[in-house]
C-alpha cells in the first residue's frame, strides 16, 4: 500500500509579477506528502521549499479572519479550510479571487471593498448616547437574532468572487458589505438605518443585484448575504416613496 | 521595489451558461412563460371584443394540438417559476423571528408553497364548480 503521508499532489497556480509579467499565467508545482495538507498549508510548502516568490494572504489558519480566500477549482473558497483530500484527484487550480484585480499571484486589490464597507457606517449609532454609569444596552435573544448571523462575516469577500453582477460592475456595493449595512441596521439598538439606506439607492447600491444567489452559497459562515441584499431592495423603495411624507 | 501594477482580468462574458449560474439563467427564462401565458389570455380578451367568430376561431385555437403542446410547455415552465419564486421569497424578507430563533428558510418557502398551491387549488375548484 503507498503511504499517503508521501502522496504527491500538483498544484497549478495563477502567477503575476507586477513590472514584470504582461499577464499572469500559471505555474505548476508538486507537492510531496500533501495528502493530509490544507490548500494554505501546500502554499506555505511551497513557499518554504519550492519558491520563496510566491505570494499570498493569509493570517488565522483557523477560518476566522478572511484573508486566505481565493478561486480553488474554480469556486471562492478559503485555502485554510480547504482540505487536498477533499478534493478530486488530480491537479488543483489555485487562483486569485475572481472579479478583482490581482496585486501580485494570489493576492487581490481590497481597497475597493474596505472603502464600501467605510461607506455604511459600520458602527452603531445609538439614537441617545448613553454614559459608561447609565449602564449597557440592553438586548432580548429575539432582538439578537434579528441580525445575529450578518454578525458572523469575516470580510473574506467570497461573496463577491462569486457575484457575477459585480464582475459587471465593480462599484456595486455587493454581498459582503450589504451584510454588515444589515448587521447594523437590523440591531435593535441602532438608529443609524436612515443614514445607511441613503447610501445604497440606485444602480451602485442594492439595485444592481439580480438575486443570482451564489454569494450566499459559497459563503463559509452561512451569513447569507443574498438575504441582506434582497430584504434591502424592499427597504430602499420603501424609503424612495416614503422620503416625501418623512419630516426631517 | 513597490510597484503596483493590479491586473484585471477580463470578466467572462457567458457567466449566465456555466454551473452554478446556470440554474439562475433557467429561473429568470422560466419567468418568460408566465408572460407567454398572459400572451395567451391576452389574445382571448382581444377576440371576444372582436365578435363571435373571432371568439370561435380562438377556442378552435385552444383545441389544437399545437396549442396543447404550448399549454403543457408553459405549464411546466410556470410551474418551475413557481418553485424557484418561493425559494427565494425568504431571501427577500426580514428575518422572522420566533420566540428566540429565526424561522428557517426551508420552511417559510414549504409554508408558502403549500398556501399558494391551496389558494389555486381553490380557484379551480370553484370555477369548475361555477361553469357547472
Ligand atoms: S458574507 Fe460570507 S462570503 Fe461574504 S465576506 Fe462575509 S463571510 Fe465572506
Ligand atoms: S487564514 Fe484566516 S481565514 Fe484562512
Amino acid at each position: 500500500m503507498p503511504d499517503p503521508a508521501k502522496k504527491t499532489i500538483e498544484l497549478r497556480i495563477l502567477r503575476y509579477q507586477p513590472g514584470v509579467d504582461a499577464a499572469p499565467s500559471f505555474g505548476t508545482f508538486e507537492v510531496a506528502g500533501a495528502e493530509n495538507m490544507s490548500v494554505l498549508e501546500a502554499l506555505q510548502t511551497i513557499k518554504d521549499t519550492l519558491d520563496g516568490s510566491l505570494s499570498f494572504r493569509w493570517s488565522c489558519r483557523m477560518a476566522v479572519c478572511g484573508s486566505c480566500g481565493m478561486m480553488i477549482n474554480g469556486e471562492p473558497k478559503l485555502a485554510c479550510s480547504t482540505f487536498l483530500r477533499d478534493l478530486p484527484p488530480g491537479p488543483v487550480t489555485v487562483e486569485p479571487l475572481n472579479n478583482f484585480p490581482i496585486e501580485r499571484d494570489l493576492v487581490i486589490s481590497v481597497g475597493g471593498f474596505v472603502k464600501k464597507i467605510e461607506s455604511i457606517y459600520p458602527y452603531i449609532m445609538p439614537k441617545e448616547p448613553k454614559t459608561v454609569e447609565q449602564g449597557p444596552y440592553r438586548q432580548t435573544p429575539a432582538q439578537l437574532a434579528a441580525y445575529e448571523s450578518f454578525s458572523d462575516c469575516i470580510n473574506c469577500m467570497l461573496c463577491y468572487a462569486a457575484c457575477p453582477q459585480f464582475g459587471e460592475n465593480p462599484d456595486f456595493i455587493g454581498p459582503g458589505a450589504m451584510a454588515l449595512l444589515q448587521r447594523y441596521n437590523g440591531d435593535s439598538r441602532d438608529a443609524g438605518r436612515q443614514k445607511r439606506l441613503d447610501t445604497i439607492h440606485g444602480e451602485n447600491g442594492v439595485w444592481s443585484c439580480t438575486a443570482v444567489g451564489i454569494c450566499s452559497e459559497v459563503c463559509p459562515k452561512s451569513v447569507d448575504p443574498a438575504n441582506a441584499v434582497n430584504q434591502n431592495k424592499t427597504n430602499s423603495a420603501f424609503d424612495f416613496f416614503l422620503r416625501f411624507l418623512r419630516k426631517e | 521595489m513597490n510597484e503596483s501594477r493590479p491586473y484585471r482580468r477580463p470578466a467572462p462574458k457567458d457567466w449566465w451558461a456555466k454551473a452554478p449560474y446556470r440554474a439562475y439563467t433557467v429561473r429568470e427564462m422560466s419567468g418568460l412563460a408566465v408572460a407567454g401565458y398572459g400572451a395567451v389570455l391576452f389574445a382571448g380578451l382581444y377576440s371576444l371584443s372582436q365578435g363571435p367568430e373571432s371568439w370561435a376561431a380562438y377556442v378552435r385555437f385552444l383545441q389544437s394540438p399545437v396549442s396543447l403542446l404550448l399549454h403543457a410547455a408553459l405549464l411546466a415552465a410556470v410551474l418551475y417559476h413557481v418553485k424557484t419564486w418561493f425559494q427565494i421569497l425568504p431571501k427577500t424578507m426580514p428575518k422572522l423571528i420566533l420566540g428566540r430563533a429565526p424561522v428557517a428558510q426551508r420552511t417559510i418557502t414549504r409554508v408558502a408553497t403549500i398556501f399558494a398551491g391551496a389558494c389555486s387549488l381553490a380557484l379551480v375548484l370553484i370555477t369548475l364548480g361555477v361553469a357547472r
